[in-house]
């Protein structure tokens, strides 16, 4: 429990480096065998502002830094007034989004809720069972171009674009080009056209609750990883049955708030609240194109499971 | 003109809005749903934008087992002879597409595939089906990014304008590793498949509304590393579909292997 929580809090900081440290101290055990291995190219990091911070000026802020004066910072809706769509006079969200911090901690780790008999298909990774070597320390699902959920990076360490249009809000990530759409209905409106296919980022769909925009998302395809998965700490797998419950708002015109609950029945003991987390505006008003590339590596991996899964769906069917 | 007359005037515009709202809501209503989910049927945005917002899908287009619906037989022959020269050393295969890389458009209004748009004050935003990705489009006129912010890219920097109703967007940056059309694209007999472009392409795209329920597409291609003249799309005319948004489409190989790897070994 005590090194669950550590990771935990760990992947909250989100501090890439603390989590690398933690996996040399353990060790990275049991890496399976079959699958094919990735070499990482050498990266720039270090501690401090380290050697990515060398490479800035000294007056712009590493993550660090601007995570620590965000995480002070008392929002001031006087001084900056929450700006309002021109349609419906609710809080306008556009804006490109980067620093972050945790404002409230949840009142229990996420990793205290999983249920005891999930312990072997999370080892494995989950659906994509064997896909992502996490136990090498280095693999990550952003790595194999997987959306972040919002646990896992929207919320954290990516760059991210809001936009408020009406009847939507959009997220766009700057960090492997995924968007979200979110459609936004009247109070006790149903989602409209043709329902939709599981996928990563889910279906969503909100409504306003007063200032406070509530987006209920569900028909998960029972991929994502809500956390860990990497060093000694498991994958936090998740299910089709996989439903979060999220409250996006703006204390003031700098910032947004966001809140999330989580639930899984087929993961979870219980239903999950997780922290309160506030970002930033960065002044810019658009993010730069960055599609996901899989490395070279990592892109044969992908091309074998599908062909083994491929030829395992074809023997289902013959059979 | 008397002040009578002009009041006279000002009835008869507003009894003809009237009408026109009117047919409008009764044309939204036939089909509300997919309309209200996907960004409304009115002509203008709240802001006064002509209105692209939705889920719009063409026929697909291209030039496939050797019928040309693209105009890709005058682009095939606009290629210079060391442009061919070093497109004779690839083949369909090498088709940046089939290794998950985004095609720019107007490739991407050929692919049949479903995109969406979403517009916010001084920005429409475009979303394809194909790809996980997404284009930025400032509508305000205002000059390219900075070369010093940019680095170049497969869509390349886009910047637009208003012309009426007509959303003109120039695009420039791209980083000269896309393709303009795909492998299975051969309008002719001499075709290979192989449609280069150089870090010089130009794109002018116009995108309009065609009626209630169409969007209209035309774009005008230079790049003069590898053509020798300029060349033009044809309109592409998209359909309003009723859904509030596109699926997601991430292009990974295991989410839907067979056909990924069907499409690899085309």
């Amino acid at each position: 429990m005590r090194a669950s929580r550590l990771a935990v809090k760990t992947m909250l900081a989100g501090s890439g480096i603390a989590v690398l440290a933690f996996v040399v101290a353990i060790g990275a055990p049991g890496a399976s065998a079959q699958v094919r291995p990735y070499t990482p190219p050498t990266s720039v990091s270090g501690g401090g502002r380290g050697a990515i911070g060398a490479l800035l000026p000294s007056d712009v802020e590493i993550r660090a830094e601007a995570t620590e004066r965000l995480a002070k910072y008392k929002p001031d809706p006087v001084k900056y007034p929450v700006p309002r769509t021109k349609w419906d006079g609710k809080p306008d969200f556009s804006g490109v989004y980067w620093s972050d911090a945790t404002i409230t901690r949840p009142a229990l780790p996420l990793e205290s809720l999983y249920r005891p008999d999930v312990r072997e298909y999370r080892e494995a990774g989950g659906t994509v069972k064997g896909l992502i070597d996490w136990r090498n320390g280095v693999e990550t699902t952003g790595l194999h171009c997987w959306p972040p959920s919002p646990m896992s990076g929207s919320m954290s360490i990516i760059t991210i674009q809001l936009v408020s249009s009406p009847g939507f809000l959009v997220m766009l990530n700057e960090g492997g080009g995924q968007f979200r759409i979110i459609p936004i209905v009247g109070g006790n409106e149903r989602p409209q056209g043709a329902p939709h296919k599981p996928s990563f980022l889910g279906s969503s769909v909100g409504h306003w609750e007063g200032e406070t925009l509530v987006v209920e998302v569900t028909n998960f395809n029972g991929k994502p990883w809500l956390g860990g998965g990497r060093g000694s700490q498991l994958p936090q797998t998740s299910s089709d049955a996989l439903r979060i419950v999220e409250r996006w708002s703006r204390p003031d015109g700098q910032t947004f708030d966001y809140e999330a609950t989580v639930e899984d029945t087929k993961m979870l003991t219980a239903p999950w609240t997780g922290p309160v987390r506030r970002r930033a505006l960065l002044p810019y008003d658009m993010i730069q194109e960055s599609p996901c590339a899989l490395d070279s590596e990592l892109y044969a991996r992908h091309l074998e499971y599908a062909a083994a899964e491929a030829a395992r769906k074809k023997g289902a069917s013959v059979r | 003109m008397s002040g009578r007359a002009i009041a006279g005037l000002g009835a008869v515009v507003v009894a003809a809005g009237l009408l026109v709202g009117f047919r409008q809501a009764t044309r939204g209503n036939e089909t509300a749903e997919g309309i209200a989910a996907s960004g409304g049927s009115s002509a203008q945005t709240p802001w006064g934008e002509s209105n692209l917002m939705g889920v719009w899908k063409a026929e697909a287009l291209g030039a496939r087992s050797g019928r040309d619906t693209f105009n890709l037989t005058t682009l095939e022959g606009l290629y210079k002879p060391e442009a061919r020269a070093r497109m004779r050393k690839l083949s369909a295969n090498d088709d940046p597409t089939l290794r998950c890389t985004a095609p720019a458009f107007p490739r991407a209004a050929m692919s049949g595939h479903r995109l969406q748009i979403i517009q916010s004050p001084g920005f429409a935003f475009v979303f394809t089906e194909a790809y996980p990705v997404a284009r930025i489009i400032p509508t305000t006129g205002r000059p390219h990014t900075s070369g010093k912010y940019l680095f170049p890219t497969y869509l390349g920097d886009s910047t637009g304008r208003w012309e009426g109703n007509t959303l003109v967007v120039d695009v420039t940056s791209f980083n000269g590793e896309g393709w303009l059309a795909g492998g299975v694209d051969k309008p002719t007999r001499a075709s290979t498949g192989v449609w280069l472009t150089s870090d010089a392409l130009h794109v002018v795209e116009r995108w309009r509304r065609g009626g209630v329920d169409t969007l209209e597409y035309q774009a005008r291609v230079e790049d003069p590393q590898m053509l020798t003249a300029r060349w033009e799309t044809p309109t592409v005319t998209f359909k309003r579909q009723a859904v509030d948004r596109i699926e997601e489409a991430l292009c990974l190989p295991e989410d839907d292997p067979a056909t990924y790897l069907t499409r690899l070994g085309s």
